[in-house]
């Protein structure tokens, strides 16, 4: 059985920051795994170190800086990754999730995975749309916002628990091969270890370019285009209790009878 | 000339780092004020590959190099010194020895313990009457039959309590000087007469336990003289040139996470109407803060760097020992002052890294040792 992760080194910008241009300064910029990717990549490995004969590929389309946060998923069990990138792609700037998962789906194409993980979204663009749309790119059943996996390998089904809105969970099996979005909290990812790190080293991390895919720079043109950034204006403002249980519930409640919430 | 770190290295400074911004942190204040040696650290430590860095893949360490060793522990320095120390006297002082000097029998039954993290180690140098003029020792071994009898008391061990292995100092021909000295290994589980007469109550550091330890007719067998009789001295020094780049990156450490508290402070606390970092004489010591760290960061590279090369490294371990553990005070000292009244409470870590940063002036030689060396080394 193949596994394939797709994953995305995502920017997170400090608390104060400014702006330059069409983004944030890359000086208050940090870069890291995305999120939601963590969880899909400990659900993988996690699928591979239960099972027998399970191969966990991650793919990220990124610049070579992403290398290093790709290189730590090899490090927690990834056993290979693929990193797409192409000079064209910094020229096109922003992707959005229909083109993202035309990429992709040249991807799968060439590795024919059983099961596809991607995060249910990415932290800074946050579309919380390409994993779906690279279901239906190829044609693959899916699953999106899944926050508990139970992977019967033998017979093709995954059985899975979909977080939907107000609380609701929705218990569903799906038919590999198929796409599922994880959520947060579905496991717990693990820290690499040294050891982990050391073999990450040697595991393979290939470039594919556009024409290794059989794609051609119109395939990345995108119908989305980022044309400002700006700070919203924020409307209100946070306040913060700190304090013992029974203080901070006693101001709390305070609070909430003088903007009238409660009455009396 | 290469100042970039690989890219190994620098994966393990992250993930190291999120551990300990994860794991550590959170409890760093806590289990010095609980006296708690945080058991639980050590073993999720060990699960991470972390407790045998430097030490050969064949006796189930990492087999990393010392530079790498350094990260780890500069990493574990920057949340808790007690963490740090306990582990920098594992590392370098208890279980390196073993693989410098031991057979690969004693390897087999007394490293791999260690280096997998099954347990703690501990090294025993220091005595109630001979500190800075170590070899000046009373502990004694005595030949009898197949083994030897010890007898003696060693002072401030770190981790002796919980460890499970001692190496320990001892005067095999009282009349031979520096040549008279053996290592020995010790059980302190199973050997009778083995005790833990002391655990301090210290100004810091206090999650890392420090013991007296005694030895009252503690008879051991022959197979745990580490090398030969007499080479204790020399194994020592050696020992100790190691170990001098790791408290050199405890405290590069402890004064990284002090800075970081300070500066992180400074842009936050308001005075006069602005922030206190637009204050000259607060931006003034937080630049001095980064610029020593650099400077400690750098010597204890080189150090290790040279470390790996084979090079002899006795005057810049010393130095690197010197130099940051002197930042690691004044760094902390000046966090402490930038954070005012609250820098003096132990609701913000400053304090703590000022308390624990004192003993790296002190532990593995003096600063003024330090000197000492280093006079010797350029012929003074
Ligand atoms: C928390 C802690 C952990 C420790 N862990 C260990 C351990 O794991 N194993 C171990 O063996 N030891 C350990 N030690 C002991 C430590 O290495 C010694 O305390 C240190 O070497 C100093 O020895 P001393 O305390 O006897 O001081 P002394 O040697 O008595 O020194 C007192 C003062 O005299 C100065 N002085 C001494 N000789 C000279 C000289 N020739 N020239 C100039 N000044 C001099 C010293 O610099 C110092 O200022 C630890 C100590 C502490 C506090």
């Amino acid at each position: 059985m193949k596994i394939l992760v797709t994953v995305k080194e995502v920017a997170e910008a400090e608390d104060d920051f400014d702006i330059d241009g069409l983004d944030i300064d890359e000086r208050y910029l940090e870069f890291d795994l995305n999120e939601w990717d963590e969880y899909a990549i400990e659900e993988a490995v996690q699928i591979k170190e239960d099972g027998d004969d399970v191969e966990v590929v991650s793919v990220t389309i990124g610049p070579e800086r992403a290398e290093e946060t790709i290189r730590m998923g090899l490090a927690k069990g990834v056993d290979r990754a693929i990193r797409v990138w192409d000079d064209a792609f910094a020229d096109v700037g922003m992707l959005d999730p229909k083109t993202k998962a035309d990429v992709l789906s040249a991807v799968v194409e060439d590795e024919q995975p059983d099961l596809v993980l991607t995060g249910v979204q990415a932290g800074d663009d946050s579309f919380g749309a390409t994993g779906v749309t690279l279901a239906e790119t190829i044609d693959f059943e899916w699953g999106a916002v899944v926050n508990a996996l139970d992977l019967d390998a033998g017979a093709g089904v995954a059985s899975v628990h979909r977080e939907l809105e107000g609380g609701i969970e929705e218990l569903t099996d799906i038919e590999l091969p198929a796409v599922l979005t994880i959520q947060t909290g579905i496991n717990e990812p693990r820290y690499a270890s040294l050891r982990g790190i050391r073999q990450a080293q040697s595991k393979p991390l290939d470039l594919h370019e556009l024409d290794d895919l059989g794609l051609e720079e119109s395939d990345l043109e995108s119908p989305l285009s980022r044309t400002a950034m700006y700070e919203p204006e924020s409307e209100g403002d946070a306040t913060v209790f700190e304090g013992s249980a029974e203080e901070t519930a006693t101001e709390l409640a305070s609070l909430l009878r003088d903007v009238g919430v409660v009455e009396g | 000339m290469e100042f970039e770190l690989p890219s190994e290295h620098r994966m393990t400074r992250e993930m190291v780092r999120e551990f300990c911004d994860e794991e550590i942190a959170p409890i760093a204040q806590e289990i010095e004020e609980e006296h708690r040696f945080p058991a639980e650290i050590f073993d999720a430590l060990a699960d991470l590959d972390m407790l045998g860095v430097p030490i050969s893949e064949d006796y189930g360490g990492l087999g990393g190099d010392q530079l790498l060793y350094a990260l780890v522990t500069e990493e574990l320095g920057r949340v808790s010194g007690s963490i740090g120390l306990s582990f920098a006297a594992h590392v370098s002082l208890a279980s390196k020895p073993i693989e410098l000097f031991g057979t690969d029998a004693q390897k087999e039954r007394w490293l791999t313990p260690l280096a997998e993290g099954e347990y703690l180690g501990s090294w025993a140098l220091t005595e109630p009457s001979s500190g800075s003029d170590a070899s000046d020792m009373d502990t004694i071994a005595e030949r009898d039959d197949d083994g030897y009898v010890l007898n003696g008391t060693k002072q401030f061990i770190t981790n002796a309590s919980v460890a499970g292995s001692i190496l320990l100092k001892a005067v095999t021909d009282p009349g031979a000087g520096y040549d008279g000295i053996s290592t020995f290994i010790v059980d302190p589980e199973n050997d009778d007469g083995f005790s833990v007469s002391t655990e301090w109550e210290k100004m810091g550091l206090n999650a890392s336990p420090t013991c007296e330890i005694t030895f009252d007719d503690c008879w051991i067998p022959e197979d745990r003289l580490l090398g030969s009789e007499g080479e204790g001295w020399k194994q020592t020094k050696k020992t100790l040139q190691g170990g001098r780049v790791s408290i050199a990156a405890l405290s590069t450490g402890l004064a990284q996470g002090a800075f970081e508290a300070a500066r992180e402070y400074a842009t936050e606390r308001e005075q006069f109407g602005q922030s206190i970092s637009k204050f000259d004489a607060v931006r003034d010591m937080i630049v001095e803060m980064d610029r020593k760290i650099e400077r400690s960061r750098l010597l204890t590279h080189k150090a290790a760097t040279m470390y790996d090369d084979g090079q002899d490294v006795t005057r810049i371990s010393s130095m690197a020992k010197l130099d940051a553990s002197e930042t690691s005070r004044e760094v902390a000292e000046d966090a402490v002052q930038v954070l005012g009244g609250y820098g003096y409470t132990t609701d913000f870590a400053p304090q703590r890294f000022y308390r624990d940063a004192k003993l790296m002036e002190i532990g593995e030689g003096t600063s003024e040792i330090q000197r000492l060396v280093l006079g010797r080394e350029l012929g003074l």
